[in-house]
């Protein structure tokens, strides 16, 4: 870890992650893992199934605790404040933006569903919310397709139409990070360029974490490349040395160059 | 707002609870005042009818089961949405709800019927139905009931056993079909859990816990006239009025039911639904 700080080290990290450990029950998810997120780069994060990319993010925006019997013990520190002691959990996620990897559109209109976000931060102002709503939807490349639409049920749209919309709902608040697990699971490659188009020009804006199970996404888009494989940090480092010949670890290579996982 | 500690959670689930009580007691003696005095007005009248006067009031029956339905969808958000799942009180409370909803409505009726009124005191001497042919003497006595309190808090018991139990499960079922990633998604943006209740949980699964409340209230308004049917045909010869409520709670139970079972059908559980 510390040649990554050393590396990095002209700026502060955003999220501090230390000795995280996680288990459901008996059964571990992440087994004491330790890196920094620094601001505004794109961090990838692959890995095969059940290396703990998802229970991680579940970590930093604190949806873990929904799940029954789990331990979290380490810590994780977002701005300098560990997310497990800090006191607003609901300001805590408004800093963080989360799509999901099947699209979740809440049972409200396109425009209601954009505009939740802000509405339970307590932006009551129509023109305000017009102005979110319309810039969301544009970043999330749907605008134009439902502009006309906007009072329909957000569950009617199609697959990828609502995974865009979930991208647009968690833009909506404006968060420091965006939190994208397997986001283009349900969408097709055009669009997928296109959100990815869109991730690129938000680089300057927010900080992203990419969880992805396509290791080519996280070589077009990451800044750097974090390897997880059951509940292990095997390796974290820029793309480029992921993704050269001769990465930090055999299986990293094994993993990227498609011969297991 | 930050997460309460433990000793504030106790102060607030305290002050809930003590709400709830209060309330309860409030609501139960005006009940009381408005149905005893009822009673005994029907009871003057025609002293021999424990039966239809403990099953007979629809007044009585709608406001009791109204309040049962309120206390039954209270109690299942509270334990559903508030107590974890390990919890004491949740574990005791389920594990009766399970058992007490399993039994068939019938056999509270023949509880009533053959436990309740015999041992009440209710059926001084005849223990169980009067029988028929006898009903001068048997309405001599009977008087005695004449203004007492039993049939009311039989009434009341019986209601509680049959209605809380069926709305309670029907209502965590529909709270639990409303889908986790819902949930999640909403508290990912940064709602509370008053907001995640209001805005997503309660429109999911409202329909279902409507359903599950009138299918529960049609159990008891069948049972009801059920015995009022058999009491008509076995026990009294002049069956008039009781013909009347009768047909009054056959149909209101069949109306509730066809309407329960339209809102099922419309409104499929929320994680089958695609919304």
């Amino acid at each position: 870890m510390n040649t990554n700080s050393d590396r990095r080290s002209h700026t502060a990290p955003i999220i501090e992650i230390n000795d995280l450990t996680v288990r459901y029950g008996d059964k571990p998810a992440l087994n004491g893992i330790s890196f920094d997120v620094y601001k505004n780069e794109i961090l990838g994060i692959i890995g095969p199934a059940q290396s703990g990319k998802t229970t991680l993010l579940k970590v930093i925006n604190r949806t873990l605790e929904f799940t029954a019997g789990t331990t979290v013990e380490g810590s994780v520190k977002l701005d300098g404040v560990d997310v497990n002691t800090v006191g607003d959990v609901y300001g805590l996620r408004r800093k963080i933006g989360m799509v999901l990897p099947l699209p979740v559109g809440l049972p409200l209109s396109i425009y209601d569903n954009v505009a939740f976000a802000p509405r339970t931060a307590g932006v009551r102002a129509k023109s305000e919310l017009d102005e979110i709503v319309e810039r969301c939807l544009q970043q999330a490349a749907l605008w134009d397709e439902v502009k006309d639409r906007l009072n329909t049920l957000g569950t009617k749209l199609s697959g990828g139409q609502q995974q865009r919309l979930t991208i647009a709902r968690a833009l909506s608040h404006q968060p420091e990070i965006l939190c994208l697990d397997e986001f283009s699971i349900a969408v097709d490659p055009i669009t997928t360029m296109r959100i990815e188009d869109v991730l690129k020009e938000l680089r300057a804006e927010m900080t992203i974490l990419l969880v992805t199970n396509l290791v080519q996404q996280a070589k077009r888009l990451a800044n750097r490349t974090a390897f997880m494989l059951n509940g292990d940090l095997v390796e974290i480092d820029t793309t480029d040395v992921i993704f050269s010949d001769s990465p930090g670890s055999q299986a990293t290579y094994d993993y990227v160059n498609g011969t297991f996982g | 707002m930050s997460r309460p500690n433990p000793k504030q959670k106790f102060a607030l689930q305290s002050i809930a609870l003590l709400t709830l009580g209060v309330v309860s007691v409030l609501v139960w003696n005006v009940l009381k005042k408005t149905y005893l005095s009822d009673v005994q007005v029907l009871s003057v009248a025609r002293v021999s009818d424990p039966l239809p006067n403990l099953f007979g009031d629809i007044y009585f029956f709608l406001s009791i089961s109204f309040l049962g339905v309120l206390l039954g969808i209270t109690c299942a958000f509270y334990l559903e949405e508030w107590l974890p799942e390990t919890n004491w009180v949740r574990c005791l409370i389920e594990g009766q709800v399970s058992i007490l909803s399993g039994v068939p409505s019938l056999l509270y009726g023949l509880l009533v019927v053959t436990v309740f009124l015999p041992y009440s005191g209710a059926f001084q001497r005849t223990q169980g139905f009067p029988p028929a042919g006898d009903l001068n003497t048997a309405s001599l006595q009977v008087s005695s009931f004449q203004g007492d309190t039993t049939l009311f808090y039989i009434a009341v018991l019986t209601f509680v056993l049959l209605v809380v139990p069926r709305v309670i499960k029907a209502t965590q079922e529909a709270l639990r079909s409303v889908p986790i990633p819902i949930r999640e998604s909403a508290y990912a943006l940064g709602a509370n859990r008053w907001q995640v209740l209001t805005k997503h949980v309660v429109p999911l699964s409202l329909p279902r816990v409507v359903a599950g409340a009138c299918r529960a209230m049609s159990c008891a308004l069948a049972v009801s006239a059920l015995f009022i049917g058999i009491y008509i045909s076995g026990y009294t010869i002049q069956p008039g009025q009781m013909s009347g409520r009768f047909a009054l709670f056959l149909g209101a139970a069949l109306l509730l039911s066809i309407f329960s079972s339209f809102l099922s059908q419309r409104y499929p559980l929320a994680s089958t639904r695609h919304i």
